[in-house]
Order: C-alpha cells, then structure tokens, then sequence
C-alpha cells in the first residue's frame, strides 16, 4: 500500500517495550511523540486492529512521557486478544488523544481515585498530575485476584496512598473496592473512578451517601471515537454543562434526558449527572 | 524526457452531483463531517452523507447500540437527531466550509414526512444533494417499510422528487426478496441515483446474561461481513436501471470498491471502513487511481460494470 499522509491525529507509532504481569494483562510501550506530548489525563485513543477485521478500539492512555507511551491490555475479546501478541518494533496505528478527560482543577486537593481492573489505565495520568500540582490522592483498587492487581506500585512511587480489594480475597479486601473506600473511612473532597459500569454506578451511589461529587470515566463500546456516529450513548441530565444541544423532544416522548456521546462528550462524567 | 501519464480521471457522477473522487462516506458513520476533520483531510474526499435527519427531534434507541462482530458492526441507533426545525437553525449552516460535497439525508415515517423534509433541507445552499433513506431498520416497523414495499418507496421518491430539483439518491434496502423490482419503481418515481445497500438486519445474543446485546435487540449489520450481499445487490440493480449506483457496504480496500464498480456503481460509500481504519477512504482513493494507471484506463467511468455483462447504465 503507498505511503499515506496522515493528518494531525493519526499516528503511526512502533513498540517500544512490552510486559506481561499476569496472564492476559500486558503493557505495550509505543514510541508515540506527539500523543505523548499531547495527552491529557484521562483521554483515550483509537487503535487500529492490526488485521484490520474488526473495528478500532478504544484503549486509555496509560502512561506518557518523553517520546513513549503505554498502553494497558486487558485480553476480554477478539481485539485485545490481537493487540496483545504486539511485540517490540511492530507499528501500531494510533488516532489519538481523543475525549474530554478529567477536569482535575474541579477534583481538588485530596482525591480519591477508584480503579476496577484495567480501569486502571486512565487513572495513572490524572494521579501524577494531580500529585504533581500538589494534592493528596489515594489509589483504591479493585480486580478478580491478586496477581491482576497490577502496577500499584506505580502509584506508590508517584506518591499517592493505595488500598488494595479482590474479588477472591487473595489480597486486600475481600470485595468491592466501593466497600474498601467506604470501610477504611479516609475522608476525600472528590472521587475519580474508571472500571466497569457496574463498579461506576456503585461509585455513584457512594459517592451520594458520601455527600461527595464523583467523576467517571465510562468504558462502553465504541465505533468511530470522534463523536460521528452515536452509538456510544449515555443518558446525561440535560441541565448538565457536558450535554449536547438538543431540542425539546417529539410530544409522546417520555425520557427526559439527552444522550450524550461517551467518546465526545466525555468519556468522563459527573457521576450525578448520569441518568443511568 | 519521459512525460508522466496524466493521472486517471477518478471522478464520478450522480444525476447533477459531480464528485472528485468517486468515494461518499456513508450516513450515519461520519456525522457532518466535522468529527472526522481532525483525523482525515475532507478534500481528499468525494463527500459525505450526513446524518439522517427528521421532522421531529428523536432522541434514538437506548444504549448499548453498538456490538462489535466478526468482520463487522451491529448497530441500532434509532435515527436520534434534532429534528429539521433545529437542524436547519443551528448544524446546516456549518457544513458550508466542507471542501466536499455535502449531501442531506432524509427519513420519514409518511409520505408527507419525506416530502416535507427533503423541502426544507434541499432549499438550503450549503446542501448538493438529497439522499433518501427510506430502509433504516432501526425504528420499528415504520421505518423500513418504504424500502420493502414498492407502492410506498415509490410514493416517498414521487414525493421527494417534487420537493427538490436538486439531485436525489435513494437508498435501497437489502431486507427485501427482489431489489431490482425495488429499484425500477424508485427509478420510473423519478430518482437520479441509488445507494444500495443500507445495513443487514441482525442480531446478537450474549449467553452469559441470556438476553440481546442491543437494547434495541435487533440492528443493522455492516461492515465486511456484508460485502458479498451487497455486491450481488449492486450487480442485479445494474441490470435493471439506467441511473447511477452508490455501492456500499463494508468497503475497506480499493479492491474492495472496485467490485463494486465492476458490478455496476458508478460511486461508493464507505461507513463501518472508517470505523476499523480513518485512513481507509484515501486508500480506497489512491487504489484505485493506481489500478487505473497500471492498466492504462483514463477514467474510472470507463470500467463502470464491465464485470456485469447486463450492466444497463450508462458509462
Ligand atoms: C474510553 C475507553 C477506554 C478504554 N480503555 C481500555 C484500556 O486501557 N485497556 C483495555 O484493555 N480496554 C479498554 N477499554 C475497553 C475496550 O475498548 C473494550 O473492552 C473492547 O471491547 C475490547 O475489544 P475486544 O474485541 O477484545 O472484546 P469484545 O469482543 O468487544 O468484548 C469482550 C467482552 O466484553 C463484553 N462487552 C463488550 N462490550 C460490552 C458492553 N457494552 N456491555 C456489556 N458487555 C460488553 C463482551 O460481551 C465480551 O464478553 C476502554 C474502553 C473505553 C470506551
Ligand atoms: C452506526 C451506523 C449508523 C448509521 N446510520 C445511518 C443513517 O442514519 N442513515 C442511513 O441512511 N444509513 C445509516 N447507516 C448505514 C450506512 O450509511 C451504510 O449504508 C451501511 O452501514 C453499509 O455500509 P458500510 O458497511 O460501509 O458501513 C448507518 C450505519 C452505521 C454503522
Ligand atoms: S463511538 Fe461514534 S459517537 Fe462515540
């Protein structure tokens, strides 16, 4: 295939490095410099499949600096399992950063950030710059088993306290990490969580018997990532300041919320705000 | 001094709409094209179909919409938009800076619903074209219905062709026992163009929670999955009329297009391709101008069905 031009955002980018810390968990380093410059904690990006049979997905930026950036690989499905088996000096085409990440100024000075398995992934930017600009964050953790309880580590080094749950109990909590954060009864400003939708909702309904605001990132199926096609909806209040225009809806219509789009509008959202 | 051979004329035409390069992309995968603006150059694109859009605002079907499947995508979105009134106050006049064609796409629920529509969006200038999508199967009964009966489609296109001078594609469903009768009446109705084909119906099931993936539990299938149906059904409308054809239907290679093209469409339209791969229209683009060139073809007319021995369009 000829050479083709690439406009801002489309990148063609070369493994680095690669690592597998427990079976079907692996992080692949990818030299990447303009996403690396460009990304903001909580933004994700669109990988190409490298047999291009499937549809691009969508990955969090894990980490980033210098030239490189990483991304975490949780193996569910047919993609992942794909861009798993990548290995140093394999090109990966990348579209990217996309999507509103934290708004870490409304998070404050003294986070707590809610990860379930690789939820993780979008987490680690947002801590390091909220660490950085000197709040106090603590990293609760949540995954099937201890050895998928990866890379915490990283968040003790970069500063932040963690507290570690398992669905299993073979390390941590034995449970959910919702009720890790309720049991340990440290008191937080704001709450920033990524996982699963269950896990979510249930950040949501803490955070309200908390009396504390909690932001979200959703991790929902997408198709294009840029806002084109709608397909990756969430019911969002229509007073929030993320909902997209929409006009008064068709008389007989008995929703009264507006769908926002998860990869445009957010994929972080005010949990309160979520109509779901 | 050797001169370069003049690069071969991938331009294409649809009734009145001339396109540059023969590729749309496809209603309903590319918003209005500004969503894409960032990851692809819309000049190197023939245009885009933008999202279908109705009398009244519809906030669409309930999450999730989408499943992702072998060589392919699931999808029941439900035609949310805006409504015309606000789509015309407040998105149309946006498109007018797109360095490609701009088509409108109309839906409907009556006969009125198209001709009303397609009215007022085809008086906008900053709007070339109409397309008609009379085959969504994603709103119940209602919505599909126009493509799979030949009174009505017939009826939506007779009343959509008298709302607009401006050229009219209408996109032909595949849920249907013969598309060439289909096609014939939309043409004898007065349409200038076909698209065909909108998605497959579908469905998936997901055995851990024993239920339908979608909320919507049926959907539309595109993507490769459907490419060999929709070759059949671009080749047997080929046969049947005269105007122009707009392929589509998991185009992801040149190669891929110029089946199309072979069977009978003088266009194509790319949707779930730019899902797997924002580069797949320019590829398309300069795959085919390299096909042409090695076989010394001036124009991409020229080969319009030469695979399809009762190809009846023009060339
Ligand atoms: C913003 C964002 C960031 C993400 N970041 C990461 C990341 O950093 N690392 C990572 O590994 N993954 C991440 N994901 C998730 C990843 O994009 C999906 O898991 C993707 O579907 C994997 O593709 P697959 O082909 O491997 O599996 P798929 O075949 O798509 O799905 C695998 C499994 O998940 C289930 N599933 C998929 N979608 C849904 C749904 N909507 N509802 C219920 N079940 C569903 C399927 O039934 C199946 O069991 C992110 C998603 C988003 C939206
Ligand atoms: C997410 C999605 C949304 C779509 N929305 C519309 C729509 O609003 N109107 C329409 O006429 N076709 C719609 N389509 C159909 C496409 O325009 C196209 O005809 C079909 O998907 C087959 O082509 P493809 O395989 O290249 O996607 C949609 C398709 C997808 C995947
Ligand atoms: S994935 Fe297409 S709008 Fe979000």
């Amino acid at each position: 295939m000829p050479v083709l031009e690439t406009p801002p955002l489309v990148h063609e980018t070369v493994v680095s490095d690669r690592r597998e810390p427990f079976s079907d968990i692996v992080i692949i380093g990818l030299y990447a410099p303009k996403i690396a410059r460009e990304a903001r904690p909580g933004q994700f990006v669109m990988a190409v499949t490298p047999s291009g049979e499937r549809v691009a997905t969508a990955l969090g930026i894990y980490e980033a600096a210098g030239d490189r950036i990483s991304l975490m690989l949780v193996v569910v499905g047919p993609r992942t399992r794909e861009l798993a088996l990548l290995e140093r000096g394999d090109r990966l085409v990348l579209a990217g950063p996309l999507g509103n990440g934290f708004q870490l100024q409304a998070l404050g000075k003294n986070v707590a950030l809610i990860a379930g398995g690789v939820g993780l992934a979008s987490l680690l930017l947002p801590a390091q710059r909220l660490l950085a600009d000197g709040a106090r964050v603590h990293l609760y953790y949540g995954a099937r088993t201890a050895g998928a309880l990866v890379d915490a580590e990283l968040f003790e080094a970069a500063g932040a306290g963690v507290s570690l749950a398992t669905d299993d109990g073979s390390r941590g909590h034995h449970g959910y990490v919702t009720e890790l954060l309720a049991r340990e009864g440290r008191t937080h400003e704001t709450i920033a969580a990524c996982g699963p939708s269950p896990m979510l909702r249930a950040v949501g309904t803490l955070a309200r018997t908390l009396g504390v605001r909690a932001q979200v990132s959703l991790e929902e199926t997408f198709a294009c990532g840029v806002g084109a096609c709608w397909g990756c909806v969430v019911p969002l209040e229509r007073s929030s300041a993320q909902a997209p225009a929409f006009p008064p809806v068709a008389p007989g219509e008995t929703r009264d919320y507006v769908h926002a789009r998860i990869c445009k509008e957010g994929p972080v959202f005010w949990s309160d705000e979520l109509r779901w | 001094m050797v001169t370069k051979a003049a690069e071969p004329d991938i331009s294409a035409r649809l009734g009145g709409l001339r396109l540059s390069v023969p590729t749309l992309m496809g209603s309903g995968c590319y918003g209005s094209g500004e969503e894409y603006a960032s990851l692809v150059d819309l000049a190197q694109l023939g245009g885009v179909v933008l999202k279908s859009v109705t009398r009244l605002p519809r906030l669409g079907n309930d999450a999730p919409r989408l499943v992702p499947v072998a060589s392919g995508l699931l999808n029941a979105i439900g035609l949310q938009n805006p409504g015309i009134e606000s789509y015309l106050a407040s998105d149309v006049a946006k498109f007018a800076d797109r360095p490609c064609a701009v088509v409108g796409s109309v839906a409907g629920f009556s006969v009125d619903d198209y001709a009303f529509v397609t009215e007022r969006l085809a008086a906008r200038d900053e709007i070339d074209a109409i397309e008609l999508n009379i085959s969504c199967p994603n709103v119940g009964a209602e919505g599909e219905t126009f493509a799979c009966d030949p009174d009505l489609a017939e009826r939506a296109t007779r009343a959509a062709r008298a709302a607009t001078a401006k050229p009219l594609i209408v996109k032909l469903s595949p849920n249907v026992t013969d598309i060439a009768a289909i096609a014939r009446v939309v043409e004898a109705a007065g349409a200038d163009a076909l698209a065909v084909i909108n998605t497959v119906r579908g469905m998936a099931i997901d055995v851990d929670r024993v239920k339908p993936k979608l909320a919507n539990v049926s959907g539309g299938l595109s993507g490769a999955a459907i490419r060999p149906i929709a070759v059949l059904a671009v080749w047997e409308v080929a046969r049947a009329v005269r105007i122009p054809i707009v392929g589509q239907g998991g185009i992801e290679t040149a190669r891929d297009a110029l089946e199309f093209v072979l069977a009978g469409a003088t266009a194509v339209s790319i949707g779930t391709g730019n899902f797997t791969d924002p580069r797949v229209p320019l590829a398309v683009a300069s795959g085919i101008r390299t096909y042409l060139a090695e076989r010394g073809i001036a124009t991409l007319a020229e080969i319009v069905g030469s695979a399809n021995p009762g190809f009846r369009g023009a060339r």
